[in-house]
């Protein structure tokens, strides 16, 4: 449990594997480790967002903190309580205090069920307060997330994908919850929709003081959305910072890979960043290497690399980093 | 707060139920919608036909092996001088309604038995499916009668023995159609939304996988007809109530000299369960969603 009154959000050393095939009656039973040993904080009232490419684990990781997929170990606690040791009814009433949005507006809407209901089954579980409030608070929540009340009574095919993750959010903000996690809210939207859906999301979380955890694969989204960010690289935590010093001063070789790919309509910005490649596959999870994961990718890589695993360092002031090749000068390697 | 500028307010969709839009669908297939038509005015001969033409069909009411249309019997009698007639509307009642219990039984059994396996996974379906695999290795017909044999031929009986055989196909369905929709998100937000298992498991993802389940019920009343026949043809049946299979059973040596007494049992059989059979089709084409843009 955290000291600091400030966080709401303290995930430690959070590891979830999946048993990959029995190997016969006698084999070995083999694991992929999705998500190895992180471990982040998040204050009350601000966003943290993880990143990585596809496979780095961080959805995942996302679905373990909810309690959606089961952690192997590690700690989650929210708020002073642990999620990961609740039980049955206890934790479903915990999950009013965290929700979570979801990446792909079209699946995650009950086909068959009015948005009204949608939006009103978290307060239906909790069977709090009478059926008339329940509808006054789906009223407001449809105000807040602008969709109008003559369409509390369609389904969900009947609206666009804007409108579709508009009723997530409102289904997620149901509960008042303290945190809640989106993950990849906006990836599966046209890029006008999703300007206004991420303004959404800010002005909700400033009208009703929300903490998020983002979960994106866009680096330019993260940057208008985040204070915190974690950058992740299969299954482990490789750069934690916040926003201002990733981005004007990121120190792992993936990281600056991944910035360097942003896409930048700034000409100054443009002829400054070297578009760097990363050349190669990640390695099979199956049969990770002893040393760093992203060694074999890394153009500076040095022998160490390969044979010793780099932990994550405090290298400056809210800046962590996992490389062996960044000291406490904060200089990139790539630099 | 102002609400969303981009959709006017004018261009909100009216609120369709997916029944109303599976009836579009179901219209459009003729064949289902004749064999609606025919198959209503079964149900409904198999209700009010006893009141309407109240000759008891184990009566011995005329001269035996009397033609159709002869004497004033529009489907003549048969080699006890009962009334054909009166066994056909009398006996429809009996197979519809076995049909029926039969097909309820068995999508009671394995749409439990398919969602328990598919929600929970794990021991409760490794389980629960060498159960199911169990049921569908027995020859069908041979568990049915030897259950008839032993318990007695009464017409509970004879449906428990009809359904007891044929759930497998319900089970394997329903338990896909789980495996299935237990992944996709909308099942995962709401229990990530505190929603009980009992919940998730009837109210959200059955409803989702019943369209399969439907057609699969449907077709299996038209094959529980088909079985009942089967056994009754075979003297398995209660010798107290008319069935058309019985009908059929029981003339069956005279078939040489008088055709007409299997014949027309026969087609009334093969009407019904030809109908059921187009009306199950006509369904899938409703409830299927991957046809619908068709």
């Amino acid at each position: 449990m955290s000291d600091d009154p400030e966080v709401l959000l303290d995930v430690k050393d959070l590891t979830v594997r999946f048993g990959v095939k029995r190997g016969g009656l006698f084999g070995e039973p083999k694991y992929l480790y999705a998500v190895d040993d992180i471990s982040f904080q998040i204050k009350r009232g601000k966003t943290l967002a993880i990143v990585g490419e596809s496979g780095s684990g961080k959805t995942t990781a996302a679905l373990a903190v909810a309690r959606l997929v089961e952690a192997y170990k590690g700690t989650v606690d929210l708020d002073g309580t642990d999620f990961l040791t609740l039980e049955d009814e206890d934790l479903r009433q915990a999950r009013a205090k965290m929700q979570f949005i979801f990446q792909d507006p079209y699946s995650s809407l009950n086909p068959r069920v009015r948005a009204e209901k949608i939006v009103r089954e978290p307060l239906d579980n909790l069977e709090s307060g009478a059926k008339e409030d329940r509808q006054q608070i789906v009223d407001k929540l449809f105000e807040a997330v602008g969709l109008h009340p003559e369409q509390q009574r369609l389904f969900p095919h009947q609206f666009s994908g804007g409108q579709r993750q508009r009723i997530g959010i409102a289904r997620a903000l149901a509960t008042q919850p303290d945190l809640i996690i989106c993950d990849e809210p906006v990836s599966a939207l046209d890029v006008a929709v999703q300007a206004q859906i991420l303004n959404l999301l800010r002005k909700l979380q400033t009208d009703f003081g929300l903490t998020f955890l983002f979960i994106s694969h866009d680096l330019g989204v993260v940057q208008h959305m985040c204070d915190t960010i974690v950058v992740m690289y299969m299954g482990k935590v490789v750069e934690y910072a916040d926003r201002l010093s990733l981005f004007n001063n990121p120190l792992h070789p993936y990281t600056v890979a991944l910035l360097s790919a942003v896409p930048s309509v700034d000409k100054k910005r443009r002829a400054e960043m070297k578009r760097i490649l990363i050349p190669g596959d990640p390695p099979d999870p199956l049969d990770l290497p002893k040393g760093c994961r992203f060694a074999n990718r890394c153009p500076v890589a040095i022998e160490r690399c390969k044979t010793e695993q780099p932990i994550l360092n405090e290298v400056a002031l809210g800046h962590q980093v996992a490389c062996h090749l960044v000291d406490e000068r904060a200089v990139s390697p790539l630099s | 707060m102002s609400t969303n500028p981009l959709i006017p307010k004018d261009n909100v969709p009216i609120a369709r139920h997916p029944a109303a839009e599976a009836w579009e669908m179901f219209r459009r297939n003729h064949a289902a919608m004749v064999a609606l038509v025919v198959l209503s005015a079964i149900v409904l001969v198999a209700i009010f036909g006893p009141y309407i033409y109240p000759i008891d069909p184990f009566d011995m009411v005329w001269a035996p092996f009397s033609p159709p249309g002869v004497d004033g019997f529009i489907l003549g009698t048969d080699y006890l001088g009962r009334d054909l007639l009166a066994a056909i509307i009398h006996g429809a009642r009996v197979s519809i309604l076995i049909g029926l219990a039969a097909a309820l039984m068995s999508v009671f059994i394995g749409v439990t038995v398919g969602a328990l396996a598919g929600f929970y996974r794990g021991w409760v379906e490794e389980v629960l499916m060498r159960i199911t695999e169990f049921f569908q290795v027995l020859p069908t017909l041979l568990f049915s009668m030897v259950i008839v044999a032993l318990f007695g031929a009464s017409l509970p009986m004879i449906t428990f023995a009809i359904g007891i055989v044929s759930w497998t196909a319900v089970a394997r369905i329903t338990r896909s159609e789980f495996l299935r929709i237990r992944e996709l998100e909308y099942v995962t937000a709401s229990r990530a939304s505190g929603t009980k298992n009992s919940k998730l498991m009837f109210k959200v993802i059955l409803p989702n996988a019943l369209p399969p389940i439907i057609v699969q019920a449907a077709l299996m009343v038209g094959s529980a007809i088909l079985f009942e026949a089967g056994l009754s043809f075979l003297g398995l049946t209660d010798p107290n109530v008319v069935s058309w299979g019985q009908v059929i059973g029981s003339n069956r040596q005279y078939i040489l000299d008088a055709g007409y007494t299997v014949t027309i049992p026969g087609i009334a059989i093969f009407v019904t369960v030809l109908a059921i059979s187009l009306v199950g089709d006509g369904l899938n084409d409703a409830l299927n969603p991957k046809l619908r843009q068709r």
